[in-house]
């Protein structure tokens, strides 16, 4: 733990992936600072193009893009998050239980993880978005977090068959420790890497998908977010009528949070792997390799 | 074949898994499920139409196993139900119709990328520290970073919008009967440009990135000592020793790629306007067309495990030692 916060701080990816976090956190908690619109509100003449008093244009029924934007960017961001620690929680507790107990426990679980996982994700999404009807980013982030927890829970399993070989595990047992007190004290904090992996690959995840709902037309219209930027810019063909700015500022803005999140990704993987760090200066790269393994 | 029947027995687990999701669901929602599943958009529905489209669902009288067993064998007598919005289409035609699109779309992008992918995987790889490899890693990360939505409506404004260079929408001009003339055949390719640009570039990436990393960890093999001690050229060596082997377990994330690719190409139709599943999709979501949405689900999971089960045939072909247990 200690050296991966360590590594953390020395690993220029993780430093810009860092930043750029750092910098959309802040603008998301500063919002109301920043700009003096309420992004909801209508607030000048429709599609009007950036200039000084909309920095970043209008919209077609007139709202703010830049009002827009740094308040979506606190939906974008809890979402993510919350859906991604949904994701991992669940992922992670499955994962070592059934890497730890093996037998008829380990058979249920690996089942039911690999039929989530060939069922396909978005679909299912859609299907279950529709029924609940104009999902609210929280609906959206607990639907999320309740279904993708599959690829975490494999990768997770597969990660504890081989840590629970090791002598410190056989000697807890040994001692008699209770099993639930071998998997959270002596197996998870040998996981740390994996379960970081995951969960920065969830929330990225989940961000994503929950743009692409809402663009879809899943979302709730009167949530101020990324997605619903898209799915109403779509909606007024801002592309045809010239709007650039009103469809192409929520596009940059989940494109650079998204590869901040990347790099963040690809550090932890690179400082927590030992196996990466054993080639030469090649390291950093053979980093990003291994990271794509399962994740497309 | 043992291998291959536990996986059919598996992807027939999976599919009844999706099947009871469709259940379940309407009948989860508060208030009446029939009402919910049928009213939308204004469409009347004759009370016969309703009765036939209840029984499809499987709103019969009867306890509930039984509504699922009706349900279950509409299902499986390939009867999706009729679609709202398209009354009386059934959903297999206007699915069936907008699926070939897709396929094709799909097929040739995964293909393409796959195919892409690999290549410049063995290269950065092979020449791991060039400035081709830097290239080649850093592009995949921030590739595989944006999202499909983003990267389609980046691509369409500017080779669409801007620079006027490709059609913005429709899989081939509209003003053209579709035939197996030269003039439609072309225009379908013309349109399809831009949708296959997008889908590539979110799925090259991934493939690249998997490769490199299987040939990376191969290289230092001793049959690839052996090999160049034997003062085999190094191409034979890089394609005949290193890569065939390293494209085994690329062959398996192809399978998970599927479900990506299938997400992809849903919105990058929307963004192009190509009459694909994913089209036909927007619309029924927005016309709160339940059946059509229902029906797409099963139609992709049957998408997903074919193209799983494609694989593990391939992964018996080129791994041996998968045909003896």
């Amino acid at each position: 733990m200690k050296t991966l916060i360590a590594g953390l701080v020395r690993n220029r990816k993780a430093l810009v992936g860092m930043i750029i976090l750092l910098i959309i956190v802040l603008i998301a908690l500063a919002a109301p600072l920043l700009t003096e619109y309420n992004p909801a509100a209508r607030v000048g003449r429709p599609h009007q193009p950036p200039s000084a008093d909309h920095w970043l244009g209008t919209t077609r029924i007139g709202q703010d893009v830049f009002a827009r934007l740094i308040y979506g960017a606190r939906t974008s961001l809890a979402v993510g998050f919350g859906a991604g620690l949904i994701i991992t929680v669940l992922g992670t507790a499955l994962g070592i239980i059934a890497g730890y107990r093996g037998g008829k426990t380990d058979e249920v679980i690996s089942f039911f993880t690999n039929m989530v996982l060939v069922v396909p994700n978005l679909p299912l999404l859609l299907v279950l978005a529709s029924f609940i009807g104009q999902a609210s980013p929280l609906v959206i982030a607990v639907i999320l977090g309740l279904t993708s927890w599959a690829w975490g829970a494999r990768v997770t399993r597969a990660e504890t068959l081989s840590v629970k070989q090791k002598d410190f595990v056989k000697s807890a047992e040994m001692m008699g420790e209770p099993r639930w007190r071998i998997m959270a004290f002596e197996i998870f904090p040998n996981l740390i890497s994996i379960v970081g992996i995951n969960f920065i690959g969830s929330v990225i995840f989940a961000i994503i998908t929950e743009a692409t709902l809402e663009f879809l037309g899943l979302g709730d219209p009167k949530t101020v977010s990324w997605g619903m930027m898209l799915y109403n810019a779509q909606k007024a063909s801002a592309l045809s009528v010239g709007a650039w700015w009103d469809i192409l500022t929520p596009c940059f803005a989940l494109a650079l949070l998204g590869i901040g999140l990347s790099l963040l990704n690809f550090a932890v993987d690179e400082i927590a792997n030992p196996r990466l760090r054993t080639g030469n200066s090649m390291s950093r790269w053979s980093a990003l390799i291994r990271s794509g393994e399962g994740r497309l | 074949m043992a291998f291959l029947l536990r996986r059919l027995g598996f992807y027939l687990a999976a599919f009844i898994a999706a099947a009871t999701i469709n259940f379940f669901l309407p009948r989860l929602m508060p208030g009446d499920p029939i009402q919910i599943m049928f009213s939308s958009t204004g469409t009347e529905l004759s009370a016969e139409n309703l009765e036939s489209l209840k029984l499809t669902f499987g709103f019969v009288d009867g306890p509930l196993w039984q509504q699922y067993l009706t349900y279950l064998q509409s299902i499986f007598t390939g009867d999706l139900g009729r679609s709202i919005k398209y009354f009386p289409l059934p959903v297999t035609e206007v699915l069936g119709h907008a699926l070939i699109w897709t396929v094709a779309l799909m097929g040739t992008a995964t293909l393409i990328s796959f195919t892409l992918g690999t290549f410049l995987g063995i290269l950065a790889a092979w020449r791991r520290g060039s400035a081709f490899d830097v290239v080649v890693s850093v592009g995949a990360i921030f590739a595989t970073s944006v999202p499909a939505v983003v990267t389609s409506l980046i691509v369409l404004f500017f080779f669409g919008f801007t620079l006027n260079w490709f059609p913005t929408g429709y899989s081939a001009d509209p003003a053209l009967d579709p035939s197996f003339s030269f003039t439609y055949i072309a225009s379908v390719l013309y349109h399809g440009i831009l949708p296959m640009v997008t889908l590539c570039s979110v799925l090259t990436g991934g493939f690249a990135v998997t490769m490199r990393n299987n040939m990376i960890n191969l290289l230092g093999e001793d049959y690839i000592v052996m090999g160049r001690a034997k003062g085999l050229s190094d191409s034979r060596v890089m394609i005949w020793y290193a890569a065939r082997n390293a494209l085994l377990p690329t062959v398996s994330s192809l399978a998970i790629a599927i479900g990506t690719v299938l997400g992809g190409s849903l919105v990058t139709e929307v963004v192009f306007n190509y009459p694909g599943l994913g089209n036909i999709l927007y619309q029924a979501i927005l016309a709160r067309d339940y059946p059509v949405i229902q029906g797409q689900l099963l139609i992709m999971t049957i998408a997903m495990l074919i193209a799983n089960f494609i694989v593990d045939i391939s992964y018996v072909l080129l791994d041996p030692r998968l045909r003896r247990t």
